[in-house]
């Protein structure tokens, strides 16, 4: 997945994320969700053979039982009525309901996990230049700083831990006290380093007019052509799905399950949406076996 | 007319008494190579920062400042014509990541894509940079990220370069780097350049003049080969490197010698004087005091040991100097002796006895470790407050003492000032005054000659050099090898996370063919006797 998905401009990447995520939160029909999620975890599984979603894992099932377990809990409307627990009816419907809304956030999840791999700082940074250059130039300071900040922490306890001061012994009420005082040394520290960043940006015309941004990313015909197919989908899609298709309707009255002949098509477009990236390095794959 | 032009410039600060500049008068001409020095608060800073405009300091300013011809105030766009590159390697980096932190400046001045992308790979391939264009600025080593910043703002095409001792964060290799660099841009583009800098021993050797600062005046002005006897037969004779001073100290005659090779060069036509015995005073050294045994470290299971299967053994009353390259595993070293990191195999000494490594209060008490960067040292807001806070954890209450020390440091007046006002030699006075409080018995110093002026590293000496004559047990570790070879007893190479050699210093550099003495260097095979240090030769 890498070689292929990634080589794109940043804008496609991004556009395909957002189709999918909102794809995921608004076509809540089962079918459509268990056919998505799985396209997902394909996608994640190319990327780094779920090295990336294990360390979700815990939020991913924890939010899976809960979604599951809660709505029938509250929530006893419905005709088939599964079983009695006392005086609570624990019906299908609402199972249902709940077990799709699991599905959709654990898909949003898996998305993310993937918009991580893709999705670089860099990529972020440059498609925000075009827009807001100040807030790139803000964010690029941020993305620096969070982890400065955390080195120096570090760096300023083990020095206090060789003077004898540890937040990690003694009395609560000492640690505490120790603990502020390691925070307002980082934040004084940080500040006076801070005024030296900004006469070296001073110093490099920062604030002085108009920003431009390097672009290292070229707008190339294959990028076009993806964006067509990627909205032409979309579009698709979104138009049957004001017009009630794609959905399962379960209150009042549970729709079945069959897909209609129009159902099916859309389902057809939400694959091919989904399926973007694996269809890319698929096609990749494809043709290095050929030419080779 | 002079490129660069002072006239009779006056500069103080806000709340100043004594202004920072004082009725300073300088012309710099076109293509220059010019290097200002003198002691730190001498003003050097101040007046580069004054030739640029977008980081004058505010103050008061008399006098006129010209570039070109033009008076600086009414210059605009000045950012393209004057670099500037800072001290700290880190802190100037804006971004994350290499490639935008050297376009930075470029966007800045809203420079079309195209033009970017053709002077960026003119300068990447320039610098030989292709390999770090993608990875984290923070990972580089301190003189790649010089490296950096200069390459940064190079790309803005300066036609005058200033430096505010850029190389005082580096190490002797990456510092030799970088003003190759410089010397290449002054003879091959012609650009006028202006670095303040303390570390003369190379610079001189490069630069068309030199500056000399005191107080905010200009003391010695002119080529070097001319000022240097002046500077010597005057009361700052710490500022003349090693080998003028040979020469000067001889009473030579003819051109002063600058480089290794004149050096040479002189010494065997005027058939030099090397004595061969030293006369270093001789310490009782003692027992172990604290050892290492087959001790491996490292910081993250993925990487690789940083330490590996090292020993070490300190003895009492040995003053251990400790060399070796950037990232060989100096400071780890010092961390997992000073118990602040623990080993991941082997075991720490106290006194021939296994220690509990676990909590290291024994460590802890014994030891006073004073880090590379003593900012970090100080958390509270002065050196009043962090001395009494010290005084209270560890139980002191001889008030007298105390201020013996610090009168002893010569920081006594400083102690209402917040750390951060102190300049680099007194603030690391002022933390090993903390240090000395508690009556370690053994002093670790990370690199505690780093970005210091000749003055204070002098006066560290006398202080480290009182400390030993007491008794303390000293190990540090350093870059600095003519520091190392005058004041230690003993020297250790780190290499490969090992200490690989160690010996007294008269033998330990003998066989070294960087890690050695500028004397050293200029004696090797003559006569075959080795000498370390001017005052050996004395």
């Amino acid at each position: 997945m890498k070689e292929r998905f990634e080589k794109f401009h940043p804008f496609i990447p991004f556009l395909f994320y957002v189709g999918a995520v909102s794809l995921l939160l608004l076509l809540l029909h089962p079918f459509y969700l268990g056919v998505g999620l799985l396209l997902i975890l394909i996608i994640n599984f190319f990327h780094d053979r779920f090295q990336g979603l294990k360390r979700w894992l815990f939020l991913i099932i924890t939010s899976f039982i809960l979604m599951i377990v809660i709505n029938p809990l509250f929530n006893e409307r419905g005709r088939h009525l599964l079983f009695e627990v006392g005086q609570h009816r624990v019906t299908f419907e609402a199972v249902v309901y709940g077990g799709m809304n699991a599905l959709s956030i654990i898909g949003v999840i898996a998305v993310f996990v993937s918009y991580n791999v893709i999705m670089t700082p860099n990529k972020l940074l440059f498609l925000f230049a075009k827009i807001l250059p100040q807030f790139a130039v803000l964010l690029m300071l941020t993305l620096r700083f969070i982890p400065l900040m955390r080195r120096r922490l570090e760096e300023i306890s083990v020095v206090q831990r060789s003077k004898g001061i540890s937040v990690n012994q003694g009395k609560w009420s000492t640690r505490v006290k120790t603990g502020m005082l390691y925070v307002q040394a980082l934040l004084t520290y940080s500040l006076e380093e801070a005024i030296q960043t900004a006469d070296s940006m001073k110093a490099r015309g920062y604030g002085n007019g108009p920003r431009s941004s390097y672009e290292y990313f070229k707008f190339k015909k294959t990028d076009a052509v993806a964006a067509v197919y990627l909205v032409g989908l979309f579009v698709f899609i979104l138009f049957n799905r004001v017009h009630g298709l794609g959905y399962l309707t379960i209150y009042p009255i549970m729709e079945t399950w069959q897909l209609s002949t129009m159902d099916t098509f859309v389902l057809v477009g939400y694959i091919l949406f989904l399926s973007f990236p694996i269809i890319i390095e698929a096609g990749g794959l494809f043709r290095w076996r050929i030419l080779n | 007319m002079a490129y660069i032009e002072l006239n009779k410039v006056t500069f103080s600060y806000p709340d100043c008494f004594e202004p920072a500049i004082r009725n300073l008068s300088l012309k710099i001409n076109k293509g220059k190579f010019v290097v200002l020095f003198g002691s730190s608060g001498s003003g050097k800073s101040t007046l580069l920062r004054l030739l640029k405009k977008e980081i004058q300091p505010h103050g008061v300013l008399n006098g006129e400042i010209s570039i070109n011809g033009a008076p600086i105030q009414e210059t605009t766009g000045l950012s393209k014509e004057i670099g500037f590159v800072f001290q700290d390697p880190e802190n100037q980096i804006v971004a994350d990541d290499v490639l935008h932190e050297l376009v930075f400046g470029l966007e800045n001045i809203g420079l079309k894509t195209n033009e970017m992308r053709n002077r960026l790979a003119e300068m990447v391939h320039f610098f030989g940079a292709e390999s770090l264009l993608h990875r984290k600025s923070h990972e580089l080593s301190g003189g790649k990220k010089q490296q950096i910043n200069l390459a940064s703002v190079l790309l803005m095409q300066p036609d005058i370069l200033l430096l505010d001792e850029p190389t005082a964060q580096l190490d002797p290799v990456s510092s030799r780097e970088f003003l190759d660099m410089l010397k290449r841009l002054n003879e091959e583009f012609g650009m006028t350049i202006i670095m303040a800098e303390h570390r003369l021993e190379e610079v001189f050797t490069l630069a068309d003049e030199i500056v000399m600062m005191e107080k905010g005046q200009i003391l010695f002005n002119g080529e070097p080969r001319e000022v240097l006897p002046q500077i010597w037969n005057s009361k700052n004779q710490a500022f003349v490197p090693t080998i003028p001073r040979l020469f000067l100290s001889h009473k030579g005659t003819g051109m002063v010698p600058l480089t290794v090779k004149e050096g040479r060069n002189w010494v065997q036509e005027s058939s030099a004087f090397f004595s061969e015995e030293s006369k270093k005073m001789e310490y009782p050294i003692g027992d172990e005091r604290i050892g290492l045994k087959n001790l491996s470290f490292r910081y993250d299971k993925k990487n690789d040991f940083i330490l590996n299967d090292l020993d070490f053994s300190l003895a009492k009353g040995e003053f251990y100097a400790l060399l070796g390259g950037n990232g060989s595993g100096k400071s780890t070293f010092l961390k997992v002796l000073a118990g602040l990191v623990k080993p991941e195999m082997g075991k720490v000494l106290v006194n021939k006895k296994k220690t509990k490594i676990i909590k290291n209060i024994e460590l802890i008490n014994l030891i006073g470790y004073l880090p590379q960067n003593p900012k970090l040292f100080f958390i509270q807001d002065s050196i009043e407050k962090e001395i009494q806070y010290t005084m209270k954890h560890w139980e002191l209450n001889n008030v007298d003492e105390v201020d013996t020390l610090l009168n002893n440091l010569g920081i006594k007046h400083l102690i209402s000032s917040h750390p951060f006002d102190l300049s680099g030699g007194e603030l690391q006075k002022a933390a090993l005054g903390c240090l000395l409080i508690r009556k370690p018995e053994i002093l670790l110093l990370d690199e505690p000659t780093k970005g210091l002026d000749p003055i204070s590293k002098q006066n560290l000496a006398d202080i480290l050099q009182s400390l030993h004559s007491e008794g303390m047990t000293i190990l540090m570790s350093t870059h600095d090898v003519e520091f190392a070879a005058q004041y230690a007893t003993k020297c250790g190479m780190m290499f490969q996370g090992k200490i690989t050699s160690e010996d007294v210093p008269s033998e330990f550099f003998k066989g070294n063919f960087f890690y050695t003495t500028m004397l050293q260097r200029i004696a090797r095979d003559l006569q075959n006797r080795a000498v370390q240090t001017v005052s050996e030769v004395q």
